[in-house]
């Protein structure tokens, strides 16, 4: 028994053994792997350095969390670079001097929605402290979230809940004071661009919880240069040397790489592991708002589930594929090696006078190279400082072997117009703040994914992608191009506060509005839910009544807001990104010119439009010159009109009623070549064959001959490849491609063809039978139009001889005379200005641009086949139909002889 | 005046020419020559049906092979100037033998079965030869035109097969197969290609059964526009285009095939993508894993055979020791111009300060003619001798073979007395590598690798160990460094 026993006890002891030494074990390793040193990865040149505190103190002696602005600047001039950086600023500088911004501090966005209160606003609504909270996620520091809006220390700032700068709104409506020195301030963080692997979840963390002071620090968080505490972060002295420098192996100094911007702009992503985007919510704007995807993998081999991916071998976007990085574009502005000098007179093609890079490293700039977009209208000076397209590529040169009128193209689209052709990640469409969903979010629309209407920005369905919509963007040269936009469109409720100023109704009144405690307010409820199930599904909330509008609309004014009403806003976002080339690129002329034409695209703005409200366009550098129209369903469009910017395209831009009059003369003349050939047989059969008097005479001359057979193979096959470039989609059997060449050709054997019959005619004197004579003209005009109308039924005969001196009676020398002097030459010079408007765009304009030629140019065609209809149609009046025909070929015509001429 | 040439005619024909020679004068220009590789492909003539034409009967395969010489008079003297016969390259000068030296199959070691001579019983049932049983080793009569094996070549695969040395399996029906004779098949030339090595997919990484029927994804020769080996491996005389490396010294760049046989140059739209043509060989991009379908062996320790741990054809096997297989697997890059920079001979001494190189490319950055290139190395632990420092061959098939008795010292002693190189009565075990270029299982256009593949912080070309300062796309190329 005893033996028993302690064979049971020695094996507990045993196991308890095992247990202590596996935990101990455990430990180790945990804090092994804590304190294990993240892979060097960092710019091999960078030295290393002590971490300094806000006061110049050490860290490993202080305790306190660490300064970048000390730290970094006892080599670099953080001074200059907070003070030189929009990432940083973020719109304070113009709000400390007019009281708004473009900027997000300053600049309310319907999508964040919450919205930063000014001093003597009735209501609060984001404090600088809550504003940092909600938005320094995507803030680097510095700037709003270190100064005060008078351009004081933050810390400075007594707390008082009077001042948006020190007062919180608690989440039940209610105001407090925020006392700046307990909650510190953030810095301009340059661990989050300059560290291989910044712990953003950390920081974002402290940023939330208020703890501003340690928010730079605890980007360290999973370096091993710091271990979490309670009170914050305490340092870990073994990644410092005795004298307190970082060592070697900690070090962790980088140039920014995508995935360091992508924590704040988007998906940006450089792996070669197959791609998975599953959040396209506000935390990657980017894409969210535009589903641009920055990724160098073929979007084949992403491991999301796209429609069609298995033929998608582009990539995602080809300027990642080929290694650039973001910042290769989006540069430091006086980093040397990439700084334009666009102050350098005109002759100077190269400034060689460069930022020498040691003080470049010293003070560099931390305002980067940005293009012209406009979703945010951030940083204005700093627009179209970047390096474009144009900057590297010579698109007159890639695009010589296919693309005809280049300098056309490239003057009314940019390039991104066709090279990025589709956006293969969702976007949003639509968000909607007058209605909140249970969890008190808007109601949100997406395009690019099935199911749009899926109020959840996590993707789990098919992703379809979207065709961005064209727009006439102006940039800040004065150029306008057609350039790819996506448009967000917002509907959120407004009110008049007590200072006049309309503003938007704050979050927390929403939600007072909307709920009682976790649930809908049962006002609410009778008014939205239709089906009576106590819940609000996506198709009930919705605000497409009086009554339910009212209802909202009262409940907010019963909170004490004036003038409630709902607004609605469309915001165009630039699509930049995603570049594909070749034959992923829209290379295919009907693409646009075409009735379905990529130019006249609409895009869907919402699926309805809460209260009948009509959104207004965010005013930007994007030319609003299209249409909303409204479907069956109640979606909303906007349909892109490019007539109203001043854009002919061929193929697609008509002008109905001009094609239509066309028409109908061409079909007139038809009409009327019908009847009167009938009233002509019917005649010639009642009546005796009158009988003349027929002589052969040779009465064109072989040049004449040759002229004129030229001129109706040229004008012929003009009208036939003009009608074609009109109207490709009738004609779907000709390629539209090689329609211009051939018309352009076509046109230039009929401008020689005419020049040299000209000088052949005035140098033979022929040109004198085109003129019409005006002695008797009248006379002898009417005397022809009674033998059409009269004499040709009664079989009698010509009333003019036609002799080869005299070859034109004087209606046709009146009709000659219109084609020749003004038809026909307006048709050239219409031509002419046409094909050069690419050469000489100017003269184009000046005379009234393509929108006014193309439709001219039509008309004169119309016109002329008109002409040839009744041209050949008189031919047929002769002794016999074929005769003038025959003539025509031979030179030899049988001509009436007429007797009283003869007396 | 009517009886001459119609005036109006000649006025036609004038404006006709007069408005289609600026058409054609302004017509958009088109891209340069022809490119279109079908240009460059052999026909393929319908063969004639030999089945009228033989009747038999056929006492002995070579009673066929005199069938076939009464109409093909020259095909045997034809085959018999080919390394399919002879098994072995024209005599060659190598820098580190003093006496030119002939490399094959038939007198050189490789790092799979190791040694034909000594071994024919097995062997030869891929040598186009029979009556291997009739000759000692390496003493085999390569004059002898009855001895040539049209039918391997030539008959319909599912009527023929070959048995040991070389000579017809049983049971095979030689009239049936012989009036079944054509153009040579995949099957005809996978049944020995696609097997290298002693099995399927063993040897290549790029040659296995999966091409007898391959998709486009697989090979898009073969798969999309149903190539057969001899539409790229073209044949003039029997001597059929195409050499491997490992089983010679150099090759003359005329008898290899080339890609830029048919794909003539620039191949691509973007300039880019053609910059890297001196440097990067076809093969890099467009053949981007090998071994995609049916797994390759890349490794083989011989020194764990002859143990009974239960046999697994991808593991492990009593008669051959350990493997690994591998399947789509990512090649090796290594400069590359087309020959070998060392060859091991028989006798040569093994590399006692890391691995020997059975075969090892030639090629480096400063090479102007080498170009990166994918291959597949197989990586062996083989037998050699300690004493005379050389590689060892054991008899392994037939009788007193490995295979048999598993007794290497009796497979060596035995292998001394059919070929006379000394073995010691010492053996022990080294590393050795072979280089297996990959130009097989080309992928569609689409698949090729792009950059990202191999520039950036994930690309998969070591370019240091290539010689590159650091990756070409910051450091610039070789022929433009910066």
């Amino acid at each position: 028994m005893t033996r028993h026993i302690s064979t049971k006890t020695f094996s507990l002891g045993l196991l308890l053994i095992l247990l202590l030494a596996s935990a101990a074990y455990g430990v180790g390793q945990v804090i092994a792997q804590r304190h294990q040193p993240a892979p060097q990865a960092g710019s091999p040149m960078h030295p290393t350095f002590a971490f300094l505190d806000a006061n110049g103190q050490n860290v490993l002696t202080s305790g306190q969390p660490v300064s970048t602005m000390q730290t970094c600047g006892q080599c670099h001039d953080t001074d200059y670079i907070a003070s030189h950086s929009f990432h940083t600023d973020l719109g304070l500088s113009e709000y400390q001097q007019s009281g708004t911004s473009s900027g997000p501090f300053g600049k309310w966005d319907p999508l964040t929605y919450r919205y930063l209160s000014a001093a003597g606003d009735e209501r609060l609504d984001l404090g600088t402290a809550e504003w940092i909270m909600t938005y320094g996620l995507r803030h680097v520091g510095g700037g709003p979230a270190s100064t005060s809006r008078s351009g004081g220390d933050l810390t400075a700032l007594p707390p008082d809940e009077t001042n948006p700068e020190t007062a919180f709104l608690n989440p039940d409506g209610s105001v407090s004071a925020w006392d700046w020195k307990q909650s510190g301030i953030v810095e301009m963080n340059c661990f989050l661009c300059h560290m291989d692997a910044p712990d953003n979840q950390a920081r974002i963390a402290a940023l939330q919880s208020g703890n501003f002071a340690w928010a730079n620090t605890a980007t360290l968080a999973s370096s091993g240069l710091v271990t979490e505490t309670a009170e914050g972060f305490s340092w870990n002295p073994e990644a410092f040397t005795e004298d307190g420098q970082l060592r070697a192996e900690y070090l962790f100094v980088q140039k920014p790489t995508n995935e360091n911007c992508a924590q704040c702009h988007g998906v940006a992503d450089r792996s070669n592991d197959a791609l998975v985007i599953t959040d396209f919510s506000l935390n990657n704007p980017q894409t969210a708002t535009t589903g641009q995807v920055i990724s160098p993998q073929k979007i084949a081999e992403s491991g999301m589930n796209i429609a069609g991916k298995d033929d998608l071998t582009r990539s995602w976007d080809v300027h990642a594929e080929r290694q650039l990085a973001c910042t290769d574009c989006h540069f430091s502005l006086n980093n040397p090696a990439y700084a334009i000098k666009d102050d350098a007179p005109d002759h100077l093609l190269f400034d060689p006078r460069r930022l020498d890079i040691g003080a470049y490293l010293q003070r560099p700039s931390h305002n980067f190279a940005r293009g012209e977009s406009a979703q945010y209208s951030v940083a204005p000076e700093l627009k179209g400082t970047m390096r474009r397209c144009e900057s590297c590529h010579d698109a007159k040169t890639s695009h010589a072997q296919w693309l005809p009128y280049i300098d056309r193209h490239m003057e009314t689209l940019a390039c991104e117009s066709c090279h990025i052709p589709q956006l293969y990640a969702p976007a949003i469409e639509q968000y909607d703040w007058t209605v909140l969903t249970a969890e008190g979010e808007p109601l949100k629309f997406f395009r690019g994914i099935a199911g749009n209407s899926e109020n959840s920005d996590t993707i789990t369905n098919l992703v379809t992608g979207y065709q961005p919509v064209l727009m006439m963007r102006e940039n800040v040269d004065g150029d306008t191009l057609l350039a790819p936009y996506n448009i967000i469109t917002t509907w959120y409720w407004v009110y008049e506060d007590a200072n006049g100023n309309t503003l938007p109704v704050r979050e927390v009144d929403l939600k007072a509005a909307w709920f009682e405690g976790q649930s809908y307010a049962p006002e609410v409820l009778a008014a939205f839910d239709a089906n009576g199930d106590g819940n609000l599904d996506n198709t009930e909330l919705r605000i497409d009544s009086d009554t339910k509008r009212e209802t909202i609309a009262a409940r907010l004014e019963d909170l004490g807001l004036q003038n409630v009403h709902i607004a609605g806003q469309m915001q165009p976002y630039s699509v930049n990104h995603n570049v594909t080339r070749g034959e992923w690129a829209v290379n295919d002329c009907t693409a646009c010119h075409s009735t379905s034409s990529r130019l006249t695209q609409p895009i869907q703005l919402a699926a309805y439009v809460p209260a009948g409200v009509m959104p207004e366009f965010v005013d930007t550098n994007v030319t609003y010159s299209g249409e909303l129209t409204t479907d069956d369903n109640g979606a909303l469009y906007y349909n892109p009109r490019p007539k109203a910017d001043g854009l002919y395209v061929f193929g697609s831009s008509h002008i109905s009623w001009l094609d239509w009059f066309g028409v109908l003369a061409f079909i007139g003349t038809l009409l009327g070549i019908a009847g009167h050939s009938t009233l002509r047989y019917l005649a010639a059969r009642k009546q005796a064959k009158h009988a003349v008097t027929l002589k052969k005479v040779y009465m064109y001359t072989a040049y004449e001959r040759f002229w004129h057979w030229l001129q109706v193979v040229a004008i012929v096959f003009l009208l036939l490849t003009g009608l074609v470039i009109h109207l490709p989609d009738k004609f779907g059997a000709f390629n539209f491609r090689y329609m211009v060449p051939i018309h352009n050709a076509l046109a230039t054997v009929l401008v020689a063809n005419a020049f040299l019959s000209l000088f052949y005619h005035l140098v033979s004197g022929e040109i004198k039978q085109y003129v019409p004579r005006p002695r008797g003209f009248f006379d002898q005009a009417i005397l022809q139009s009674k033998f059409y109308l009269q004499g040709i039924f009664k079989g009698e005969p010509h009333p003019f001889e036609k002799t080869p001196e005299k070859k034109l009676n004087p209606l046709q020398q009146a009709t000659y005379f219109g084609l020749l002097n003004v038809l026909l030459p307006l048709q050239v010079i219409t031509g002419i200005l046409m094909w050069g408007a690419q050469t000489w765009p100017e003269i184009t304009a000046a005379l009234g641009g393509l929108q006014w030629l193309a439709p001219l140019h039509t008309l004169i065609a119309w016109l002329l086949a008109s002409f040839i209809v009744g041209h050949v149609y008189l031919t047929t009046t002769g002794p016999t139909i074929l005769t003038d025909i025959k003539a025509m070929i031979t030179g030899w015509e049988d001509v009436e002889v007429h007797e009283h001429e003869e007396e | 005046m009517k009886k001459r040439f119609p005036a109006w005619l000649i006025g036609l024909i004038g404006i006709l020419l007069i408005t289609l020679i600026p058409i054609v004068a302004l017509w958009p220009k088109e891209t340069g020559p022809s490119t279109d590789p079908w240009d460059y492909l052999p026909e393929h003539p319908t063969h004639t049906d030999h089945s009228k034409i033989i009747s038999g009967p056929f006492e002995t395969a070579q009673d066929v092979t005199r069938s076939c010489l009464e109409c093909h008079e020259d095909a045997a003297s034809e085959v018999m100037h080919t390394t399919h016969w002879t098994w072995q390259s024209q005599p060659v000068e190598v820098p580190w033998r003093d006496e030119p030296v002939t490399i094959g199959k038939f007198n050189q070691v490789n790092n799979f079965c190791i040694s034909t001579a000594g071994n024919e019983s097995k062997c030869m049932t891929c040598h186009i030869g029979y009556n291997w049983d009739q000759y000692p080793p390496k003493g085999y009569d390569f004059s002898v035109e009855e001895n040539v094996d049209c039918l391997v070549c030539h008959a319909d695969k599912g009527l023929y097969a070959k048995g040991e040395y070389g000579n017809p399996a049983d049971g095979v029906d030689l009239v049936a197969a012989a009036q079944s004779v054509g153009v040579p098949t995949r099957e005809n030339c996978g049944g020995c290609h696609f097997n290298g090595g002693g099995g399927n997919g063993v040897k290549h990484g790029d040659l296995d059964e999966s091409l007898y029927y391959p998709n486009e994804q697989l090979d898009v020769h073969m798969g999309k526009y149903d190539f057969l080996c001899t539409d790229c491996h073209q044949t003039t005389e029997h001597q059929v285009k195409g050499r491997l490396l490992g089983d010679n010294y150099t090759i003359d760049p005329a008898e290899q095939v080339q890609c830029t046989d048919c794909h003539v140059e620039p191949p691509h739209e973007d300039e880019r993508i053609n910059a890297h043509l001196d440097t990067v060989a076809c093969q890099t991009c467009h053949i981007p894993a090998t071994a995609r379908k049916d797994p390759t062996k890349t490794y083989w320790d011989w020194s764990q055979a002859g143990e009974d741990r239960g046999d697994d054809h991808y593991t492990y096997l009593k008669i051959k020791g350990e493997f690994i297989y591998e399947r789509d697997v990512t090649p090796t890059y290594i400069w590359f111009n087309g020959n070998n920079e060392y060859r091991y001979l028989v006798g040569d001494p093994i590399n006692t300060d890391g691995p020997t190189y059975i075969n090892k490319p030639a090629g480096s950055i400063s090479d102007p003619t080498a170009k990166i290139f994918p291959f597949k190395i197989m990586v062996t632990i083989q037998p050699y001798d300690p004493v005379n420092g050389y590689l060892l061959t054991p008899i392994t098939a037939g009788e007193g073979g490995y295979w048999h008795d598993f007794d290497w010292d009796q497979a060596f002693r035995l292998m001394e007395e059919r070929l006379g190189l000394p073995y010691s009565g010492k053996y022990d075990w080294t590393e050795t590598h072979m280089y297996y270029p990959q130009s097989h299982m080309v992928e569609p256009a689409e698949n090729a690798l792009q950059c990202n593949d191999c520039h950036g912080p994930d690309g998969r070309l070591d370019w240091e160990a290539l010689g590159y300062p650091g990756d070409p796309i910051e450091w610039g190329g070789r022929f433009n460094e910066k």
